[in-house]
Parts: C-alpha cells; structure tokens; sequence
C-alpha cells in the first residue's frame, strides 16, 4: 500500500455461501482521486463499496480506509461518508430530526448549527420540520447528501447515487461531486450513467464477476472514450 | 463517543418515531386488551379461576404482545437502508442493541401498564399491596422478554419468514422466565410474603444479566450480513 493511499484493497474475497461476490480484489486510490467503479449488475460493485464502508467484513484479504480498518477500528469510520440509492432516513422523522439524530451518532459538536448549515446547503431550510415521507425523491436524494457529509468525511462513497433523479437534481448532484473533488475529497462512483461521471473522475475500475478487470487514471477523457472502453471491456471478457 | 450517548441517540429516535407513529404501541395495547376480553368472557374469571390461570392469561397476552413490538423494531430500520446508516457511524455497535432493547422495554413496558387497570377490572381485583411487586415483575419479565426478543428480532429481519421465526427462536429461550413471571405473578396475587417470591425474582434478574451480557457480545455479528 502506497501511504498516500486513502483507499487500499488487497486481496479481498467475499462469499455469501458458495456465492463468491468478490473474488482477490486489489483495488488501490490515493488521496484526494475521484474514482469511477464500473461493471454490468452483478459485478459485486455495491459488495465492495460496503466493505470500504466496513457495513460488510471481507470473508478473507485487506480493506484500509484512511489507512485504517473499517471494521476493525470503530472510530475509522467517522472518515467515510456513504450515498446510496436508498436514503438511509427515516420517513416519519423531519428533516431536521434526522439529521440532528446523525450528528449525534457521530458526536458532531455545535449540534445545531451544524444541521442547520447543512440543511440551508441541501436548500431544505424551510421544510426543516416536514416530515421525509412527504419530500420528493429529489429533496429526499439532497437530505441524503446531507446525512452522509454532516460529519465532513474525507471519503465519499456513492451507490448509483443517480438513480430515481430527474435531469435537474442529476445536475445539482453532479455539481456536487465536482465541488467534493475540488475540496480534496478522495470519492469512489458507482453508477452506470459514464456520460454522468466522465467530467468528473480521475481514476477508472471495471469490475465484472467479482474480480478488477481494468483498473488505471483517467485524464481527461471523453464521455464517447469512456463509453468506449467500458463497453471494450465487457465485450472482450463476455 | 460514549456508548452511552449513542444508546441514549436510539433510544430517542426510537421513541419519537413511535410517538408519531404509534405502529407498535397501538396493535401490541390492543391485542392484550382484546385477549383479556375474550378470556374473561370465556373462562369467568373472577373468584377461583383467577389464581389458576389469571397469570398465564396475563403473561401470554404480554409475551405475544411483545412478539408484535419486535418484529417491527429491526423492520423499520430496514426500510430505506436506515439500519446500515447506523452500522456506519463509528464506535461499538452493541449500543444499537442497547438502545434498541431498552425501546422494546419501555414501549413493552407502557402496554403493560395500560393493561393493568383492564387487568385488575376484568378479574375481579381490588387495587391493593399486590400492585407494588407485580410492578417489579413487569419490569423483570418485560427485560427478559427485551433481551433475549431484540436479539432475535435483529437475527430475523432480513428473513422472509421472520413473523414465523421469531416466536420459534424467542418462545424456547424466554421459557424458563415466562415460567418465573407466571409463578411469582400467581403468588403477588394471592398475597403471598415477599420471601417466596424472592427466588423467582432472582432467576429473573440472572436471566436479564446473562441474556443482556450474550447479546451485547454477539450482536455486531449477527446484524452483519
């Protein structure tokens, strides 16, 4: 592991059963790059992006996140900042609830103020006391955002974090993701949308059967030169 | 962050999404009142019957009440991913648990005690000195019930058959305190002297120390996939 790696992954396997979702996975991103994670449904992408978050334990082999054990070390994980497809809210809690519960799970001090920031940056301040279940997928997909950067992590994990979004709120995530890149932020992408992603990543991982088919930097590339590979890639190991 | 600080974070959570809410406490306070109902009318149980069978009658009502609150403790953290939101944030996740099992309590708790008055009406009682150590007795049973069910309930939400496994998982093990609340609960009602209770008082809270203990321990590994 190079130590400006932010993310190393040696070796990991995970099974579920005789399933084996990952299998010897080496997968390394310095600090501050901005990784897109490709591969057709199956591939293990959302396996690996939840051992990264240490909600899953490899079955064998090494995650370190901000050169730490995710699972291992407890206190590691208030480093990492996790958006997926799901919300991970809670519907009949207000937005302001939600978040104040979060800020307490990560022992945020000036609790309040905090939440208040972060509500103001989502553009949800005037529905601070509405309860989630009423919000639109969009205004649910930005409270979401909010949850997983109230703790300022240094890395960001996001699951198809695209999905559901109309073309606007698409944008503002997009807007988003760019403004995490320029604060320093090491982010690894999951999604199928490369048009999406292309502008935005400098490193690129395919993952297809469990296993890193390609992995190496993106300088700029073009969205028809990502689709491209991406499709390349597929094709030559089907 | 302390331990303490995240349980108590669940624990509120908990109960204002409950409060607003009221799924768990509104099917789980009608259930035990509607088996009470159906056993006073069958049974009459007023004068002889109630030592016989009035505490069994209470404590299965309690314990298939308890059954309702715990399936959904953990399937309200599954909907929208909210339970990996939780396994995410750092420090020991055994204050899930703790915080999950002392929401069980308290809302087990508070079915119990509407109950009483329906209880006491129903059979026959007179308000007396039996409801001070009745009171200790929920609170035992009840803990026994959280221990041992949020462990369980954790285990099972991600099954498709989880309303079926719970009872089959938590009715074996729950066994020697439901035997404890049920005789204690019998001898409260007939006066008997604190002494002779003491001993099922005793297995009670061995049981809340050693379930809650094993639980704490293995909870991180049977809430992981």
């Amino acid at each position: 592991m190079e130590t400006s790696d932010a993310i190393a992954v040696d070796r990991a396997s995970k099974r579920f059963g005789t399933f084996v979702a990952l299998n010897q996975v080496d997968l390394h991103l310095p600090a501050g790059g901005v990784l897109l994670l490709a591969g057709p449904n199956g591939a293990g992408k959302s396996t690996l992006l939840r051992l990264l978050a240490g909600i899953g334990r490899p079955t064998s082999g090494q995650v370190r996140v901000a050169g730490a054990d995710p699972n291992g070390d407890p206190e590691a994980r208030s480093a990492i900042g996790l958006l997926s497809h799901q919300t991970l809210l809670y519907d009949d809690l207000t937005a302001h609830e939600n978040l104040l519960f979060f800020a307490r799970l990560y022992n945020l001090e000036k609790r309040e103020e905090r939440v208040g920031e972060a509500l103001a940056e989502a553009g949800l301040a005037e529905w601070r006391d509405h309860r989630v279940r009423n919000f639109s997928r969009g205004m649910k997909q930005r409270l979401a955002l909010a949850r997983a950067t109230l703790h300022q992590p240094s890395i960001l994990l996001f699951d198809e974090p695209f999905t559901g979004l109309d073309q606007v709120a698409t944008d503002a995530l997009s807007r988003h993701l760019r403004r995490f890149k320029e604060q320093g932020r090491t982010c690894i992408l999951v999604t199928h949308r490369l048009d999406t992603a292309a502008d935005l990543i400098d490193h690129l991982a395919i993952l297809r059967r469990g296993r890193i088919r390609h992995q190496a930097p993106w300088v700029n590339g073009s969205r028809e030169e990502l689709s491209a590979l991406y499709t390349a890639h597929l094709e030559e190991q089907s | 962050m302390s331990f303490f600080s995240r349980t108590l974070a669940i624990l509120r959570k908990d109960l204002l999404a409950e409060w607003r809410t009221k799924e768990r406490l509104s099917p789980m306070v009608f259930f035990v009142l509607l088996t009470l109902l159906v056993f006073n009318f069958s049974f009459e149980l007023g004068g002889a019957a109630l030592h016989e069978i009035g505490p069994g009658v209470l404590w299965s009502a309690f314990v298939f009440a308890s059954l309702l609150g715990l399936n959904r403790s953990f399937v309200d953290e599954r909907e929208n991913g909210c339970l990996d939101g939780l396994l995410l944030a750092p420090g020991d996740r055994s204050a899930v648990y703790m915080g999950k099992m002392l929401g069980n309590l308290l809302f087990l708790l508070a079915v119990e005690l509407i109950s009483l008055p329906f209880f006491t009406l129903f059979f026959n009682l007179s308000p007396g000195p039996f409801l001070l150590p009745l009171l200790g007795l929920f609170l035992l049973g009840s803990a026994s019930l959280a221990s041992v069910g949020t462990l369980f309930a954790a285990m099972s939400s991600n099954m498709r058959l989880r309303e079926l496994l719970l009872p089959l998982l938590l009715l074996p093990m729950v066994m020697p305190a439901l035997i404890s609340c049920v005789e204690a609960t019998a001898l409260v009602l007939k006066g008997d002297e604190l002494a002779r209770i003491a001993p099922y008082l005793q297995i009670l809270t061995v049981f809340v120390v050693v379930f809650t203990t094993l639980s704490l321990l293995l909870f991180e590994h049977v809430i992981e996939e």
